[in-house]
């Protein structure tokens, strides 16, 4: 397996060009991963191995400038066919290591992808993190082959993950994307993704590369672009996702401005369609869905409850400027209840609070950053409720209590839409 | 005596006769230019108001957070009838100038050189004063939104503190513009401000040392009292 070290926009563009009749591309960003990418590298070559072994592939690795030998690693990483039952594919696999330009980050990461994959033409691609621990061949199989062969161009992760686990998707991300786009995606913000050589190109159309998408903004842009844009949609399930933890230190506030942020932004550019959705409903799902056990998670609800008080009676003024006087009065309500066990934040409260602050970015009313960073007491009070709410449930009845949370968005969308068009 | 009376009486008198005849004119000229100021001034307010009411600029000084100021210091006129009254006496100041200047007085002439060659630093001084109120504004909400996030209790406190620091900054800035006591102003900001920075890291210092303590067992210990979120919430 011919392993390439270019920059694609030098000479080395000639090379890729060189190889011919290339049917899929996994890409793999990556800053500084040299401890986990091997494992990412062999799963990949094992998968194309594996489950496509008359396509022609190529490895693209996307790096940010890492200085910890992450490109090393890549190259060195080859996959031991024996152990895995499998015979090697000669000449049918390549990998190649290039840096990304631009703006530092995922995005610039893979827009560097998609133009290698414009530049062969490939039939199919994959992007997967390059911190994975859990991923397998099998994902490769599920990530590409709806797009091959079942004519799909985008292909979401549906991961199995523990009931506390990716809230800021469970409660925002996914019941208001579902909500204005009509697809139920469960992951919208996955981070590993399937999709069409055709798909790609579309994203490369896009003026976006400068902006915010370029750098963190990417996994919400790619799955509301190929659902707004007619693209037809899937998604696969995964299993878990186990995944080194990425700065555990990061601030929330912040975490909640770029993806919160992110979908605003895109509600903004894809007003026009959204509006006329109504309902939702399911998209395809592939794989063979199974669960497992998943580790106990520890959550501090004093902490957050105690950070939804301080968020209410401080920025009480400020939310005056946005909110309406009957959420504003359940936040009071909510916040002088002594009693855990009452502390229960009305799913219809918390639509009406994220719409509200949609409202108040699309109108601009104040700095969008200080609107969206305001979010995070209320948020924080949502989980810690849904937490209250869910402590003894399993994992399909809290799946059920977010269906719920996602229906109560979409019967009050139509609040959405007056107020958006210019209703106060 | 005839020759006296003439001398001291009527000669004066002629002159004084003479003096009003070419300055009366000047007069009259004058204040029917002040006349006319009056009335575009009253015109300029009205299109002032009228554009700050198409503009909704009223919504957003609430949301700036001026006009709770402005009501707070007894100011009752909604923000668009006050940018009106400016506007209002801007007109009639430019006009009481130009008709002073219509009238020709000596004396008038001097003072309102020495005033327009002041006016720029009054300007500039304005203008200081309302960045500073925008800027204070913002970074006030900044702070407040970080401190409530990061879980402190007296982020309104803190808020304040930024904000008063930003405006005293502002007013010091405008006032050394002004040139009113401009070494005085200078030096009881250095010491109000390092006053209060003192008087912080020794509050801190002394009455914090338990708090910080707390903080840092919390923050670094083994068995932290109240266990973290391992919460991922991507």
């Amino acid at each position: 397996m011919p392993a390439l070290n270019a920059d694609p926009s030098s000479g080395e563009r000639a090379r890729i060009a060189g190889l011919e009749n290339v049917d899929i591309l996994v890409g793999i960003p990556s800053f500084n991963s040299a401890r986990t990418i091997g494992h990412v590298v062999r799963a990949v070559e094992a998968g194309l191995t594996k489950y496509f072994p008359g396509r022609r592939s190529i490895l693209v690795n996307s790096d940010g400038g890492s200085s910890d030998g992450t490109a090393d690693a890549v190259r060195g990483a080859s996959v031991d066919f024996d152990s895995v039952l499998l015979e090697q594919k000669s000449g049918g696999f390549h990998k190649l290591v290039t840096p990304y330009h631009g703006i530092p980050g995922k995005g610039s990461a893979f827009r560097t992808v998609f133009e290698i994959a414009r530049e062969l033409g490939v039939k199919a691609c994959a992007v997967v993190d390059s911190d994975l621990r859990s991923i397998t061949p099998e994902w490769l199989e599920l990530l590409i082959k709806p797009v091959l062969e079942e004519g799909h161009d985008y292909v979401a992760p549906f991961y199995l993950r523990h009931k506390y686990d990716g809230t800021i998707t469970n409660t925002i991300v996914y019941p208001l994307t579902r909500a204005l786009y009509g697809r139920r995606i469960r992951q919208p913000i996955g981070g590993d993704f399937g999709f069409s050589g055709r798909l790609a190109a579309a994203y490369l159309e896009k003026d976006v590369w400068e902006t915010d998408v370029a750098r963190f903004g990417i996994d919400i842009w790619m799955t509301t672009t190929a659902v707004a844009g007619g693209f037809k949609v899937c998604q696969a399930f995964l299993g878990a996702k186990i995944h080194d933890a990425k700065d555990p230190g990061a601030d929330l506030s912040a975490m909640l401005h770029q993806v919160v942020g992110s979908v605003f932004d895109l509600m903004e550019e894809h007003a026009g369609t959204w509006r006329n959705v109504r309902g939702s409903e399911p998209v395809p799902t592939f794989g063979f869905a199974y669960s497992v056990g998943l580790e106990p998670i520890q959550v501090n609800l004093r902490r957050m409850i105690e950070k939804f008080r301080i968020g209410v009676r401080e920025l009480g003024p400020f939310y005056g400027l946005f909110l309406p006087e009957d959420v504003q009065g359940v936040l009071a309500d909510l916040a002088a209840r002594p009693d855990r066990k009452s502390f229960v934040y009305p799913d219809d409260a918390w639509v009406r609070t994220i719409f509200h602050f949609a409202l108040a970015a699309h109108r601009k009313l104040v700095s969008r950053e200080h609107i969206i960073k305001s979010l995070t007491p209320l948020y924080l009070g949502k989980v810690a409720s849904f937490v209250i709410e869910t402590w003894d449930c399993g994992a399909a009845e809290v799946e059920g209590r977010l269906e719920e949370l996602c229906l109560s968005f979409e019967r009050d969308k139509g609040y959405l839409i007056e107020r958006w068009d210019g209703k106060d | 005596m005839k020759n006296l009376i003439d001398k001291v009486v009527v000669g004066p008198l002629r002159n004084v006769v003479g003096k009003l005849e070419s300055f009366l004119p000047n007069l009259l000229t004058g204040l029917l230019v002040f006349a006319a100021g009056l009335l575009i001034a009253w015109l300029v307010k009205l299109l002032a108001i009228r554009i700050v009411r198409l503009l909704k600029l009223d919504a957003v000084f609430a949301r700036s957070g001026l006009t709770d100021a402005l009501q707070k210091m007894a100011v009752k006129d909604t923000p668009a009838k006050l940018v009106g009254r400016m506007f209002f006496w801007l007109v009639a100041v430019v006009f009481s100038i130009l008709s002073l200047s219509v009238m020709k007085v000596p004396v008038i002439d001097g003072l309102l050189e020495r005033f327009l060659l002041y006016l720029p630093n009054v300007f500039v001084a304005l203008i200081v004063l309302a960045i500073g109120w925008f800027l204070g504004n913002f970074l006030g909400r900044a702070a407040l939104i970080a401190s409530v996030n990061a879980g402190v209790g007296v982020a309104g406190l803190l808020s304040k503190g930024v904000k008063t620091v930003v405006l005293l900054f502002a007013f010091v800035m405008a006032f050394d513009e002004l040139g009113i006591g401009r070494n005085t102003v200078v030096a009881a900001f250095a010491i109000v401000f390092g006053g209060a920075v003192l008087a912080l890291a020794l509050a801190f210092g002394l009455g914090g040392r338990g708090l910080a303590r707390r903080y840092l067992e919390k923050r670094f210990g083994k068995n932290a009292e109240n266990g973290s979120d391992e919460i991922r919430h991507l």
